[in-house]
């Protein structure tokens, strides 16, 4: 469902992202790992047609993401980094606009959107501006904007940073059932135990380039001890001025 | 004491670099016109624009702090209310409301002027902390459209009438409006001038139709299985509206012809030189060429379809080819930046 094969992405003499190649199967909830700076929202980017690679190709949905880019955003719902929200527009009304522009019917728009706002704890704050909504009220609403469509394609960048517990696990047992119903799920992350919960593909980049790609059952111990072995270790230093006495 | 010179520098800084947003009207086609050629309405002008400005000018320097951060700061009760006394003074205006009011005191301007400059500046100081109706509850009743695009074009509705430029535009109008209706008989020869001017104040924001959209409303346009100039149209339908609302007291058919030769120039810069705006400011426009060619072609359809108004036909077909042309640039655009 998703391919690449030698995606690279320089920004002038810095490489972002280095000849990934990587194949995810429909069905399939793929995490793609790193730490900060690693290459992962860059390669979301590349793959959902918000930026395009330096060299190397990519298909999503078996479409070329540089040539049928129009193609590929009707058959996709993607949580970008930023969000992608308007400030002018209340919670609701994005969802109303997504609706319409990926050609659903007013009532069919409508009922989906009532739907969502039900089931991401949404319907209160309906009526608020983004520019007025908390973070976790705003990642829920392009959450929310991702689903709508039905796509056969979820890219998800960071979903459950800044999500309260109750909806971090609606949202976790509502992408179980989207793959399991054969929605592709490509997902970042930083949270290892949840990633470690919900993907059943993992893979874990580093300086732009794939350290680590395999199935869950091939992970050969737990995913944060995986983790830190081959992408980064935590920097063990005693900052001895915190909770000193005071000068 | 060290404690509140720190933050009011810090407060000073933040508003200087707030005030020197008002630098954008010396790049607006409605300033520079007024400057360049209409020395003999240049008064009224000034005068218009000055009020404009004064509303949003009259802002609480503290509000530049989050509450939150305000109230985590170790300051005490009396360093509070230090701050708050002290604080407005930041505020250019406040120094000149004081002035007014010396010269009032001596008869130099009228009680009544000073007052309304006062009650203007008192308002808007404190119009943010009043327990009023919900935020931005006016932003709730603009109309709905037919069409898939009705959100996006609402959207875009919200951003033109948080400008200053409209307002200007509007003051224009409704004087004209007021003076119709208090039956002075305006001479026809003055509507085609009036409504050159209201589309003048209004045109610079359409040479920056995508600057008050931040960085996320971009991923977001990108996102959107949309072409470009579906884009360019959603933006341009607000303008247009606001156009005719702004000419129906003036010559209407003039006032469309103007207001599409501004998009169909404006629609390069827009596309080609994106220029982040500031709310409640007046939209800044391109380089002076492209400023002069936008003034110059939107007086020339204005005059020449209240002549003729056929040749509307012509403006409408050279602001599609504007919108289709641009539209293809506005899609490789958002890709390649």
């Amino acid at each position: 469902m998703i391919s690449c094969r030698d995606l690279t992405r320089r920004f002038g003499d810095f490489t972002a992202v280095d000849g990934l190649t990587l194949d995810v199967a429909g069905g399939a909830i793929c995490a793609l790992l790193g730490p900060n700076g690693a290459g992962k929202s860059t390669t979301v980017k590349m793959l959902t047609g918000l930026l395009p690679p330096s060299s190397g190709r990519a298909t999503v949905a078996g479409l070329d993401v540089a040539r049928e880019s129009l193609e590929i955003k009707t058959r996709i719902g993607v949580l970008p980094e930023d969000l992608g929200l308007f400030d002018d527009l209340t919670v609701e009304e994005h969802l109303l606009l997504t609706g319409r522009i990926y050609g659903l019917s007013n009532h069919e728009t409508q009922s989906r959107t009532d739907q969502l706002l039900r089931v991401l704890s949404l319907a209160d704050g309906r009526d608020t501006f983004a520019g007025y909504c908390s973070h976790g009220m705003r990642k829920k609403t392009a959450f929310a904007m991702a689903l709508l469509p039905n796509p056969q394609v979820l890219f998800l960048d960071e979903p459950f940073e800044a999500i309260d517990p109750v909806t971090g696990k609606m949202m976790h047992d509502l992408l179980v059932t989207l793959a399991a119903r054969g929605v592709t799920i490509f997902l970042t992350s930083h949270i290892l135990s949840v990633a470690e919960r919900i993907a059943n593909h993992f893979i874990m980049i580093r300086g732009g380039k794939i350290v680590w790609n395999s199935s869950a059952e091939e992970l050969p111990r737990s995913l944060e001890d995986h983790y830190f072995d081959l992408v980064e270790s935590p920097v063990a230093e005693d900052l001895e001025w915190l909770g000193s006495a005071r000068s | 004491m060290a404690r509140i010179r720190a933050v009011l520098g810090a407060l000073l800084l933040v508003f200087r670099r707030d005030s020197k947003s008002f630098g954008s009207v010396a790049t607006n086609n409605f300033f520079l016109m007024s400057v360049l050629l209409l020395q003999q309405a240049g008064v009224f002008l000034y005068l218009i624009v000055g009020l404009v400005m004064f509303f949003p000018l009259s802002t609480d320097p503290l509000r530049k702090i989050p509450p939150s951060r305000l109230a985590l700061w170790p300051l005490s009760t009396r360093e509070r209310w230090l701050l708050r006394v002290a604080s407005p003074w930041l505020n250019p205006l406040t120094w000149v409301l004081a002035g007014l009011a010396v010269w009032a005191a001596r008869g130099k301007v009228t009680l009544g002027m000073w007052a309304t400059l006062a009650a203007v500046f008192v308002i808007s100081f404190l119009a943010p902390s009043l327990p009023l109706a919900p935020r931005k509850g006016a932003w709730h009743r603009i109309p709905n459209f037919p069409g898939p695009l009705n959100h996006l074009i609402r959207k875009n509705l919200r951003e033109l009438l948080s400008t200053l430029d409209f307002y200007c535009a509007l003051v224009l109008s409704v004087t004209v409006l007021a003076v119709r209706l208090a039956s002075a008989k305006l001479p026809s020869d003055a509507l085609l001038p009036m409504t050159v001017l209201v589309i003048l104040a209004l045109s610079s924001y359409a040479q920056s139709l995508f600057g008050l959209d931040g960085d996320q409303a971009l991923t977001r346009y990108r996102l959107f299985p949309l072409r470009g100039w579906h884009m360019l149209a959603a933006k341009d339908a607000p303008f247009l509206l606001a156009a005719l609302v702004l000419t129906l007291p003036l010559a209407p058919l003039a006032g469309m012809a103007a207001a599409l030769a501004a998009l169909a120039v404006g629609h390069a810069s827009s596309v080609n030189e994106r220029r982040e705006q500031v709310r409640w400011r007046f939209s800044s426009g391109a380089s002076f060429g492209p400023s002069m060619l936008q003034v110059v072609l939107l007086a020339g359809a204005a005059g020449t379809v209240q002549t003729y108004p056929i040749i509307i036909l012509a403006v409408i077909a050279a602001y599609i080819g504007s919108t289709w042309w641009y539209g293809r640039a506005l899609e490789r655009g958002l890709l390649e930046s």
